[in-house]
């Protein structure tokens, strides 16, 4: 990064913020202001501060509208000129009248969909005792109530049948029938004298009747059912009208409301950026950071839009802390997709070394390991391939599926190393032979192996501390190397002890440990002793990767051993494939979160430094992409 | 015997991990879940916080494994 200055007339101030903020390259700070300048920060006028809020407000409206119409913009808008005067007071006001527009026609759907819903209900009613309903006006001294029983309540209709008796002797009649929801639709017809001590029992059984909605005319069931049927012959038309109109305000207005949120966007936060610049009566300051590369880009187009009246001047890296500077992860295009595995730790901070390159390289080489099968990794290569297809660019299923690419690969290559074709099917029916050695019987070479591996990786973080600490902390940087030299001391007598290297290598490194060890003390203080058992034990942790590997194919050497084991072949071939689904699903799990713990606890924890600020450029406004 | 007792030795140095580590995880579990009440974007950092007492499991399983292949 390189901090830049750019100096010009003050009145020429909003049109420098315009050009940055066209040009997109500039991460705009506070610029320092040297004691006795006459160099304050701007602020915003009374007018651009009322302005500021009113598109705050407007901002929400436009959201609600364009959300209320489903209307999702994830691309940039190449929109060729700024909002024109008068365009922000128009857009306030569409979005405004669109926002209430669409809100109505929302809430319209769903009263509409839900007096559908209790339409149908009542026409349920309507079907089952329509013949009895059309003699209930005929009864003129009687009472009808209609109720509704769950299904599984059934066993209370002979109660009430028979409470009714012993209340009111036979003035009554009770009708049932079965609805195709599964409820019971009950009609009690009483005679009008005993209604009121009907009413009595029917409330003291918490038997509810169904209510007649006073829209339809209220009174009897059977005088508003008619009402109701026609009603519902008109609700799909009216349901059809509001949408139509829906689409129709969508059509016509999301493009221009999609525009307005760009360009409002735009203006607030070219509003926010004032602040950010420093003027004196007749001048303007502002600075910020730019990445090195870009710096002529934005010294050519100033020069180009201003001339000699604005300059841009780079400021020397003595006048800022490097801790200020902003970061920006850059990385090939093919290590790119494990920023995901990185972006969940905080930034590095700035002038530290980001760890994407070395977790594209190991986590695939762990996870392959753990995996270790060709069956498999040709499985998982075909899922990746799939998830790519149905991603979006630049999205997280799209990261997920480049990721899965290269432990695919990995896991193929271990397959061929270690002889395995899902589990032992591979060597018992196509002969294939284990290029390196059989990890269903060769344990100790595989956990010397992945032990081996563990120290290479803590070594390498090791090495990465003392790049990253070199230049702000030497004393530190110096600890974290002679940690790592006596970890190679560690290694190398506990080799010559058990006598894979010549003995005669086992007194020097002693004698090395025993000097580098005050050394460590002095120059990480008491901790560093326990901080270097910690650093042993992190080593050992890699051991996992053989744990995980021999259970892998273990499970899978029994999912084959199922084929022969059950008396039916069809049976025992279903039950093998069954098992090694499940095994497959295991090994996408637990090798990607022990792979993950790997980098994260062990590795990171030796070099990385977060805290780093993320370089945001002033630009234009870009619409948040979808997650997945 | 002496064969029994390896059997046993090894059993016991992955079943006596297997419970610590089932015993720990029964504590993490319940404030992984509150956390990620509050804050869903700590999912990863939650599952990493349920996975790292599986390691003393895997050194059981080495252990285990070096006691019968010795």
């Amino acid at each position: 990064m390189s901090k830049v200055r750019v100096l010009g007339p003050r009145e020429r101030l909003p049109e420098a913020l315009r050009t940055l903020q066209d040009l997109s390259l500039l991460h705009l700070a506070p610029p320092t202001v040297p004691p006795g300048e006459p160099l304050e920060r701007a602020h915003l006028a009374t007018r651009e501060e009322r302005e500021r809020r009113h598109l705050l407000d407007v901002i929400v409206d436009i959201d609600a509208a364009l959300e209320q119409l489903r209307v999702t913009t994830t691309q940039p808008l190449r929109t060729a000129s700024r909002a024109a005067p008068g365009d922000l007071v128009r857009w306030a006001r569409l979005a405004w009248r669109v926002r209430r527009e669409a809100e109505r026609l929302r809430l319209q759907l769903v009263v509409l969909e839900e007096e559908k819903a209790l339409i149908l209900k009542y026409q349920q009613f309507f079907s089952a005792f329509r013949s009895l309903l059309e003699a209930e006006a005929r009864w003129p001294n009687a009472t009808a109530y209609h109720v509704l029983v769950r299904g599984s309540d059934a066993g209370t209709i002979p109660k009430l049948r028979a409470a009714l008796t012993a209340a009111i002797g036979d003035e009554f009649e009770i009708y049932t029938q079965p609805l195709a929801s599964g409820e019971i639709a009950l009609l009690i017809i009483v005679a009008a004298p005993a209604a009121a001590r009907v009413e009595g029992l029917l409330a003291q059984a918490q038997v509810e009747e169904i209510p007649v909605p006073a829209a339809y005319g209220g009174g009897t069931l059977t005088a508003a059912i008619p009402a109701m049927l026609a009603r519902l012959g008109e609700i799909p038309g009216a349901l059809q009208g509001a949408r139509k109109r829906q689409q129709d305000l969508s059509h016509e207005h999301s493009g221009e409301l999609a525009r307005a949120r760009a360009a409002v966007h735009d203006r607030l936060a070219e509003l926010e950026a004032l602040p950010l610049s420093g003027v004196t009566p007749r001048a303007f300051v502002l600075e910020g950071w730019v990445p090195t590369r870009s710096r002529a880009t934005l010294e050519a187009r100033m020069r180009t839009d201003f001339g000699d009246a604005v300059a841009v001047s780079a400021v020397s890296t003595e006048e800022w802390a490097s801790d200020e500077a902003p970061v920006v992860l850059s990385n090939p295009r093919l290590f790119r997709p494990f920023e995901t595995l990185t972006n969940v730790f905080p930034l590095p901070r700035y002038g530290t070394i980001d760890p994407t390159p070395f977790v594209a390289v190991f986590f695939p080489a762990f996870f392959g390991l753990m995996v270790g099968d060709v069956g498999y990794g040709v499985v998982l290569a075909g899922l990746g391939l799939l998830l790519h297809r149905m991603s979006k660019h630049g999205t997280l299923l799209r990261n997920v599926s480049e990721i899965i690419g290269p432990c695919a690969l990995f896991s193929i290559i271990a397959g061929f190393l270690f002889g395995e074709i899902f589990g032992d099917f591979g060597s018992r029916q196509l002969g294939l032979r284990p290029m390196l050695f059989d990890r269903h019987e060769a344990m100790m070479p595989f956990l010397l192996l992945a032990v081996a591996l563990g120290a290479v990786h803590i070594l390498l973080g090791l090495g990465l501390g003392v790049a990253s600490l070199v230049r702000r902390h030497p004393r530190q940087a110096l600890g974290r190397g002679l940690s790592g030299v006596m970890i190679i001391l560690v290694i190398l007598a506990l080799l010559a002890a058990v006598k894979v290297l010549p003995a005669g290598f086992f007194t020097p490194a002693a004698i090395g440990l025993l000097v580098a060890f005050p050394l460590l003390i002095l120059l990480e203080g008491v901790v560093a002793p326990i901080e270097l058992l910690s650093t042993l034990g992190n080593i050992l942790s890699y051991a996992r990767i053989m744990a995980l590997g021999v259970a892998s194919v273990m499970l899978a050497v029994v999912a084959n051993r199922m084929a022969g084991a059950i008396g039916s072949v069809a049976v025992g071939v279903l039950f093998a494939l069954l098992f090694h689904l499940v095994n497959f699903a295991i090994a996408l799990f637990s090798p990607t979160v022990h792979a993950l713990r790997l980098h994260y606890v062990e590795f990171f924890g030796k070099f990385y430094s977060p805290g780093g600020v993320r370089y945001q450029p002033f630009g234009r406004w870009i619409p948040a992409r979808p997650r997945a | 015997m002496e064969a029994v007792y390896l059997a046993l030795a090894a059993a016991a140095a992955i079943a006596i991990p297997a419970l610590a580590t089932a015993w720990a995880q029964s504590r993490i579990g319940p404030a992984v879940a509150a956390a990620l009440a509050e804050k869903p974007e700590l999912s990863t950092t939650a599952v990493l916080m349920i996975a790292i007492p599986e390691t003393v499991v895997i050194l059981g399983f080495v252990v285990a494994a070096a006691i019968l292949f010795r």
